[in-house]
C-alpha cells in the first residue's frame, strides 16, 4: 500500500482522476498524503464516478489468481539452502584452520626470532672432540697470529 | 529510515541457522513465486526464477547490508532481473523489439476472464506490467515501488496510468471492459 507522496497540491477531480487512473479506485493504494483528501473528494458524484470507473479494472485485476507455491519448490529450495549453508562452514572452517596455522607459523617464527636475539651466545669453556675431530683443528688461528705477531 | 523488518532475520540466515531459512522462505516464496508467475505468464519459468532468486539469497545473506533499500525491495529487484533476462531471451528467439503499444489482434482464444487478465497482462510493456504487479499485486507503497524500479514516484504514476490504460483497451477490446 503507498505510504508516502510528494507535498501535494489541494484535492480537485483532475488530481483526484489522475489518482485513480494510476492507483485506481481502492484509496487504500493511494499515496498516503492524498487519502484523507482522495476520502473527502469521494464523497462527491464526481469523485463515486470517477472511483467507480476505476473499480472496475480493479474487479478484473482481482480475478487473475496466481497458484501457491508447491511442497516440491519449497522442497527444493530449502535443499539448495542445505548446499550453500554447508558449502560456506566448509568455507568458514578451512579459512579458520588455515589463519589459525598462520598464526601459529606466525609465532614460531617470532618466538625463534625472539630467542637469538635475547638468549647471549653460549660459548663452550671446553672443547669435546668426537670422533671426527682432530687435534690439529685448533692450530691454524694460533699460528697465524703468532706469525703476525712476528 | 524505517526499520527493515526482514532484518534480523537475514542475518540469522546469513549465520546458517536452518529454522530462519525455512522462516525466510516460508514468509518470501509466494511473493516471489507471484511476482514471477505475473511478469513471465508462465508457472515453470516462474518457479525456475524463484529457485534462482533463493540461490542468490543465500548466497548473499551472509555479507547482506541494508543501504537504501529493504531486504524485500532488494529481492525484488533480484526476481525483476531474472525474469528480464527470460523475457529478452524470449524476444531474441521470437522478434527483435517488443512492441511498447498494444497489440490490436484478438488475443488467442480464451473466454475466462482470469486468463484475459493474465494475457493482458502479458500484452503491455513490461515496465507497465512490472509497476501495476509491484502496486497492484505484491502491495508495495508508491515509494517502495517506485525505489524497486529505480525510477522517481512520478515516472512510477505515469507508467502506472500507462499501463492501466493499455489493459483497459485490451480487455474493452476483447469484450471484458466497457
Amino acid at each position: 500500500m503507498s505510504d508516502g507522496s510528494r507535498k501535494e497540491p489541494a484535492m480537485d477531480a483532475k488530481r483526484f482522476a489522475a489518482l485513480a487512473a494510476a492507483y485506481g479506485g481502492d484509496l487504500r493504494r493511494w499515496p498516503q498524503a492524498d487519502r484523507m483528501a482522495g476520502t473527502n473528494f469521494a464523497a462527491s458524484e464526481t469523485g463515486a464516478a470517477i472511483l467507480g470507473h476505476a473499480g472496475k479494472l480493479d474487479a478484473l485485476l482481482d480475478s487473475y489468481d496466481v497458484k501457491a507455491p508447491g511442497a516440491a519448490l519449497y522442497g527444493g529450495i530449502l535443499r539448495t539452502a542445505d548446499r550453500h549453508l554447508v558449502q560456506r562452514r566448509r568455507k568458514r572452517f578451512w579459512w579458520l584452520g588455515l589463519g589459525l596455522a598462520g598464526i601459529g607459523l606466525a609465532g614460531a617464527v617470532a618466538g625463534l626470532a625472539l630467542v637469538s636475539v635475547v638468549t647471549p651466545e653460549i660459548q663452550p669453556d671446553h672443547y669435546v672432540l668426537d670422533a671426527n675431530a682432530t687435534a690439529f683443528g685448533d692450530a691454524g688461528p694460533d699460528g697465524e697470529t703468532v706469525e703476525e705477531d712476528l | 529510515m524505517s526499520a527493515d523488518p526482514d532484518e534480523e532475520l537475514v542475518r540469522q540466515v546469513g549465520a546458517g541457522d536452518p529454522a530462519a531459512v525455512r522462516t525466510l522462505v516460508a514468509r518470501k516464496l509466494p511473493r516471489i513465486l507471484a511476482l514471477a508467475s505475473r511478469m513471465l505468464g508462465d508457472a515453470a519459468e516462474a518457479e525456475d526464477v524463484a529457485q534462482e532468486t533463493f540461490v542468490r539469497i543465500w548466497r548473499h545473506a551472509s555479507g547482506w547490508r541494508r543501504g537504501n533499500a529493504r531486504f524485500d525491495s532488494w529481492i525484488h529487484r533480484v526476481t525483476l532481473n531474472l525474469c528480464y533476462d527470460r523475457l529478452r531471451r524470449r524476444r531474441e528467439w521470437v522478434t527483435d523489439e517488443v512492441p511498447d503499444v498494444v497489440d490490436p489482434a484478438p488475443l488467442p482464444d480464451a473466454r475466462e476472464e482470469p486468463h484475459l487478465i493474465e494475457q493482458a497482462l502479458q500484452a503491455i510493456a513490461p515496465r507497465q506490467r512490472e509497476a501495476i504487479i509491484l502496486v497492484y499485486y505484491q502491495e508495495m507503497s508508491n515509494i517502495e515501488a517506485a525505489a524497486t524500479l529505480e525510477i522517481s514516484v512520478d515516472a512510477l504514476e505515469s507508467l502506472l496510468s500507462r499501463g492501466r490504460r493499455a489493459l483497459q483497451a485490451i480487455l474493452a477490446r476483447d469484450g471484458v471492459h466497457e
